[in-house]
């Protein structure tokens, strides 16, 4: 069965960049411009995994999280925050959410499919 | 004076510092003296109502406007008397000149308060500085990220092959990408240290195999110019206190610097020893060396010497800028010797074994 991804970021490259990287690895992916839209595709396609920016256009990353951790359907589903902002701060969000880990930016395109496989275990 | 306030006897000084002669002065009363000018209504009080009461005044002070000798401020001190015979009183009056104090007082005063003024200035100006800095490399970074990104995608030839011509000038945008990403990288780590705000993360760290990963790192890029790469590490070097990513980025700084400034079939060195409470690192090449004059300017940031050199060799001119100053954050000192153009370069760095507490 493939593996299901969805991404979220409001940023049109990083998007169209990191949805290659995961369908050369042989995921199926979708993709959503801002939380609210991410939110009810995660709903709709309940991904294997979801790829989210913190920064988002309707409210951050992390509050995104704690809606999909609230819903029965999306709760269990693992999280992957890539983000710039690798501040002692930005880790503490991460942290505090069950589930959650975070990639630096920039991605490295050879490794970042296999970084995402592994956090879906 | 006499218990009148008549002027008995008056040093020359006095006769000096306020232009008057002795014939228009003793036998007069005080208030007398140069047509009428000493007749201060504070001096009258002194002198008829403090006086008399507690025999003695220390410093007090006068501003009076004198017709021949212009404003003045005066320091008085006043002893009155009794002569041993007879019930007369003699007062002495001492009268200090303290315009000129008062005037550098004043002056200093001001002076600080300009400072720090501008001190405060200079704080706000740097705050905005560094924030400008750390907004802008953010901003950078979000675009170059997909220049790189997408790039190196094409460069993998993932989504199918590229010629030679493609894959050649995909390569150069990648590695202008790269260069310029860690242009920004440096750039945003130069604001940070000068804002105070580059902290360490320290722990134990063993040098010696960490000066071996290094070395191992550039022995590629030395091997490429054959130049001969000599290590006289101490066995017994000591692990330290230190950060571990910023003394690994210090080494490679400077090893990756000898390397693009010394000719091919040169040689580059590295030594390492403890030295008191520290240890103390050399890395020495047999390259262009450093003219006198550019000595101090290549830790100026962005200053690189134009040499044939400098030319083929990608860099940013802030290895070792950043160099200096994270030694100097772990407490240790970093210089550079070179007997001028072409006779090599050292440049020594000391790490204290202990880091320095956070004060």
């Amino acid at each position: 069965m493939k593996k299901i991804a969805l991404i979220i970021d409001d940023n049109e490259n990083n998007l169209l960049l990191e949805k290659d990287l995961l369908e050369v690895a042989g995921f199926e992916v979708y993709v959503a411009e801002n939380a609210s839209l991410g939110i009810s595709l995660a709903i709709e396609k309940l991904p294997h995994i979801i790829i989210m920016d913190m920064r988002l256009p309707d409210m951050r990353g992390s509050e995104a999280a704690k809606v999909l951790l609230a819903k029965p359907e999306t709760h269990h589903i693992p999280i992957v925050f890539v983000t710039a902002s690798v501040l002692a701060e930005g880790i503490e969000e991460i942290k505090a959410i069950p589930n959650a880990v975070f990639i630096g930016k920039p991605i490295n395109t050879r490794t970042f499919a296999k970084e995402v496989a592994q956090f879906m275990k | 004076m006499d218990q009148d306030l008549r002027v008995v006897s008056v040093s020359r000084s006095f006769y000096e510092v306020f232009k008057v002669r002795p014939d228009q002065t003793v036998g007069q009363l005080i208030y007398d003296l140069g047509n009428k000018q000493w007749d201060i209504p504070k001096l009258r009080e002194l002198l008829e109502n403090i006086l008399p009461q507690q025999a003695s005044f220390d410093n007090y002070e006068v501003e009076h406007d004198f017709a021949t000798i212009g404003r003045r401020i005066m320091l008085l001190n006043a002893r009155q008397i009794q002569r041993v015979l007879g019930k007369e009183r003699i007062i002495l009056l001492a009268i200090e000149d303290i315009t000129e104090r008062r005037e550098i007082e004043t002056g200093l005063v001001r002076a600080h308060d300009e400072l720090e003024a501008l001190a405060t200035e200079l704080t706000r100006t740097a705050r905005a500085k560094s924030e400008f800095l750390a907004n802008m490399s953010h901003e950078l970074r979000t675009p170059l990220n997909s220049i790189n990104g997408f790039s190196e995608v094409l460069f993998d030839e993932t989504f199918g092959p590229l010629n030679d011509k493609q894959r050649k000038y995909v390569s150069n945008v990648l590695t202008s990408g790269k260069h310029l990403l860690a242009l920004i990288n440096q750039i945003l780590d130069m604001a940070k240290v000068e804002a105070g705000k580059m902290k360490l993360a320290l722990s134990s760290l063993p040098l010696r195999g960490i000066l071996d990963e290094i070395t191992m790192l550039v022995t590629d890029l030395a091997l490429k110019k054959k130049i001969v790469l000599k290590l006289e590490i101490a066995d017994d070097l000591p692990d330290i206190e230190a950060d571990e990513l910023k003394v690994r980025e210090i080494v490679y700084n400077l090893l990756s610097n000898a390397v693009k400034f010394t000719p091919i079939g040169g040689e580059i060195g590295m030594r390492a020893k403890s030295k008191g409470a520290a240890i103390e690192v050399e890395v020495w090449d047999t390259g262009v060396g450093i003219a006198a004059e550019n000595m101090e300017r290549i830790f100026e940031g962005f200053f690189r010497v134009d040499t044939p050199y400098s030319r083929l060799t990608e860099g940013t001119g802030l290895g070792l800028p950043l160099a200096r100053k994270m030694v100097e954050l772990h407490g240790g000192k970093l210089s550079i010797e070179s007997k001028g153009l072409d006779k090599g370069t050292l440049v020594k760095f000391t790490l204290p074994m202990l880091a320095p507490r956070e004060s």
